[in-house]
């Protein structure tokens, strides 16, 4: 029981990490965009087969970089994805909401088919960033390195985007554009930039987000609909566009979904956030720490 | 949404702008050719106009001959077509079904549902699920009302709590309803047969009798888009317009736009649970990879928005060329499954892009052109 517990903390704590860093990018977009980018999901599927391809020489070619350039690699070409998802596609439609959120969802599409096909549906494993891990003694559980990795650069981006957005001038143009766009443009804030610099910011969460999950995980052309799902309820739950309510809102997630699968069953993951989710959306439709969806 | 809706966005809109314009020019030279043919052909259409015009909007000759061509191509496709062609218009049927179903709800109002393969995907469960755990017996006329009466029901469990929000809120909500509903499938697979599904639903299709089996799924179609036109083109229809357009108009009027929402759901409720049942006699078994996975929604959508969204005629365009381009053109080619969807998603982003109101819309108004007499 008392191991149990203790598992459900640890693991809990850095699914829910992991969690933070999807629904932090998610969130961004939709909150200085107005932009539902259901190809999120799609670009930490991105990350975790560049670090596949980079790092395993027997994928493409003979290309064997080691583990940590792979990470810095896949994160960075992750960014520059995102970045060329909206200068290429979302930067001409997104006056229109449906037509963005259906072509993103089309990109995203397109992606697991052309990783399907390029790489098959089998599930892959990747070289692990850190590998070991680390035992527990007296509890007998042990976590492995590469969760808590995970965790650590979860916090550590976290803290820097926070850093960013608050203290530095560049970063403030961003919060102030996700608080009122019209606004921002009239104390002199160029809207394109701010844009892109929020998809660059989202597609390195995700790239982060893409390796550590495909290193805990098996890397597949499927991977994209859970993280991307569990962003959604997270991001409701927390309030659209507001990084706070999606961090507070991982946890709780993170730990439910943990709490489940040790102590219920693992068919019922998906269960109870969704009943909370429910329930959020009755009683507080713009989520813990919302604002309302308008348009401008 | 944003303040930058006053300037011509971006070189999408300037590309295909100047697309219609070169199109538009050709377009007008055509009229000189197809104008006296569309004036002999219109006696034709004036007889439908004056008859049913009415209700279903009026034609000029050259639309009417489309419009009655395509009938009977569809009538007589068992006649000229091929085993695979056959076979690619029964499942282009069933999509056709669930495409207009989706239109009317999503296309109409504006609301965007990722959600509307747990209706169909219910609906064919319930007629499996009925006849594996109730009574392997049970006739058709049994199964087949109860499960599209689910699927109105799961209709009414999503659409209460999920209209309550508006825009992506309200389409995030949906594509979660697809996840809880693949979620329960593990737990509950005592019933539901888990990761393989359920077999043993009777198929309607017979090999031996393609030519019968054809009408068991053309005229459902042809039923279910004919309904679903009567209503488009009614106040309803005009309503769920308007809620499209402009919400809080329509509350002002004094219509509760909620309750009209409600409705159009549980309207697309009954072909997303014809087509369900259709889709569950069609393979003689149910499974969560074939009805109920987020990408079957996704297809509808695509469907839709290829022929056009919001005038149900697309949605059924839509179907067959989506339909036929991925079983017929593609497969001609010999590309593998997967190339076959990427290029098809491609085709579909592109529409997306450059031909908002969708390919059939595009070719509706270029014959209205080309019949030279409504500049």
């Amino acid at each position: 029981m008392l191991d149990q517990i203790l598992s459900v903390l640890l693991l809990g704590a850095v699914v829910s990490a992991i969690y933070a860093l999807v629904a932090i990018g998610f969130t961004m977009i939709f909150g200085v965009g107005g932009v539902l980018n259901l190809a999120h999901g799609g670009l930490i599927m991105f990350g975790a087969y560049a670090y596949m391809v980079l790092t395993s020489s027997s994928v493409v070619g003979a290309i064997a970089v080691p583990p940590a350039a792979g990470f810095v690699i896949a994160v960075v070409g992750t960014a520059l994805a995102s970045y060329a998802l909206y200068a290429g596609l979302v930067r001409y439609i997104e006056d229109n909401v449906v037509i963005t959120f259906l072509s993103t969802v089309m990109v995203a599409l397109l992606l697991t088919n052309l990783i399907h096909y390029r790489f098959g549906a089998n599930p892959q494993g990747t070289p692990s960033v850190l590998s070991g891990s680390l035992h527990l003694e007296g509890f007998g559980t042990r976590i492995g390195y590469m969760y808590i990795l995970g965790f650590v650069l979860s916090w550590i981006t976290i803290g820097l985007l926070w850093y960013y957005v608050t203290q530095t001038d560049e970063g403030r143009s961003i919060l102030a554009t996700s608080m009122s766009e019209r606004g921002a443009q009239l104390t002199g804030v160029n809207l394109l930039s701010v844009k892109s610099r929020t998809w660059l910011i989202a597609g390195a969460f995700a790239g982060i987000a893409g390796v550590i999950l495909g290193t805990v995980e098996p890397t597949t052309p499927q991977m994209w609909l859970n993280p991307l799902a569990n962003a959604f309820i997270i991001v409701v739950i927390g309030g659209i566009g507001s990084i706070k309510g999606s961090v507070v809102a991982a946890y709780l997630i993170g730990y439910l979904q943990q709490f489940t699968t040790e102590f219920i069953g693992q068919g019922y993951v998906g269960i109870p956030s969704l009943i909370v989710l429910v329930a959020v959306l009755l009683l507080l439709p713009e989520g813990l720490y919302g604002r309302e969806f308008a348009h401008e | 949404m944003s303040s930058e809706t006053g300037r011509p966005s971006g070189i999408a809109s300037r590309i295909s702008g100047a697309a219609g314009r070169a199109g538009g020019a050709a377009l007008d030279r055509l009229t000189t050719v197809t104008g006296p043919i569309n004036r002999a052909l219109q006696p034709l259409a004036n007889v439908y106009n004056r008859l049913i015009g009415g209700y279903f909007g009026e034609m000029n000759g050259l639309q009417f001959v489309l419009v009655i061509g395509t009938l009977v191509g569809l009538l007589t496709a068992p006649f000229w077509g091929n085993y695979a062609l056959i076979q690619a218009m029964i499942a282009a049927s069933i999509w056709a079904i669930l495409a207009m179903g989706w239109d009317i709800q999503s296309g109409y109002t504006g609301y965007i549902s990722f959600g509307h393969s747990v209706l169909s995907g219910g609906a064919g469960y319930t007629t499996a699920m009925l006849i594996h755990n109730v009574n392997p017996e049970l006739p058709m006329l049994v199964t087949i009302p109860v499960s599209v009466l689910a699927a109105l029901g799961i209709g009414l469990l999503i659409a209460l709590p999920s209209l309550r929000l508006s825009g992506p809120y309200f389409s995030l909500i949906t594509f979660v309803a697809v996840l809880i509903f693949y979620r329960m499938m593990n737990p509950l697979s005592e019933y539901t047969g888990g990761e393989t599904g359920l077999a043993g639903v009777e198929k309607i299709f017979d090999i031996t009798e393609p030519v019968q089996s054809y009408y068991l799924f053309l005229l459902p179609m042809l039923a279910v888009a004919v309904a679903l036109l009567i209503v488009a083109r009614s106040n309803i229809g005009l309503i769920l317009l308007a809620i499209r357009e402009n919400e809080s108009a329509v509350e002002a009027a004094g219509i509760n736009a909620t309750k009209f929402k409600i409705w159009s759901f549980m309207l697309s409720s009954i072909p997303m649970g014809i087509g369900g049942v259709l889709l569950a006699h069609r393979f003689g078994g149910v499974d969560p990879g074939s009805f109920i996975v987020v990408d079957n929604s996704i297809e509808m959508i695509a469907m839709a928005v290829v022929g056009g969204m919001g005038s149900i005629l697309g949605p059924l365009g839509g179907a067959f060329f989506i339909i036929l381009m991925e079983d017929i053109v593609l497969h001609a080619f010999g590309l593998d499954a997967q190339l076959r969807w990427a290029i098809l998603w491609i085709i579909v982003l592109l529409i997306l892009v450059f031909a908002r109101q969708g390919l059939f819309r595009k070719l509706w108004y270029g014959l209205e052109r080309l019949g030279g007499d409504r500049r």
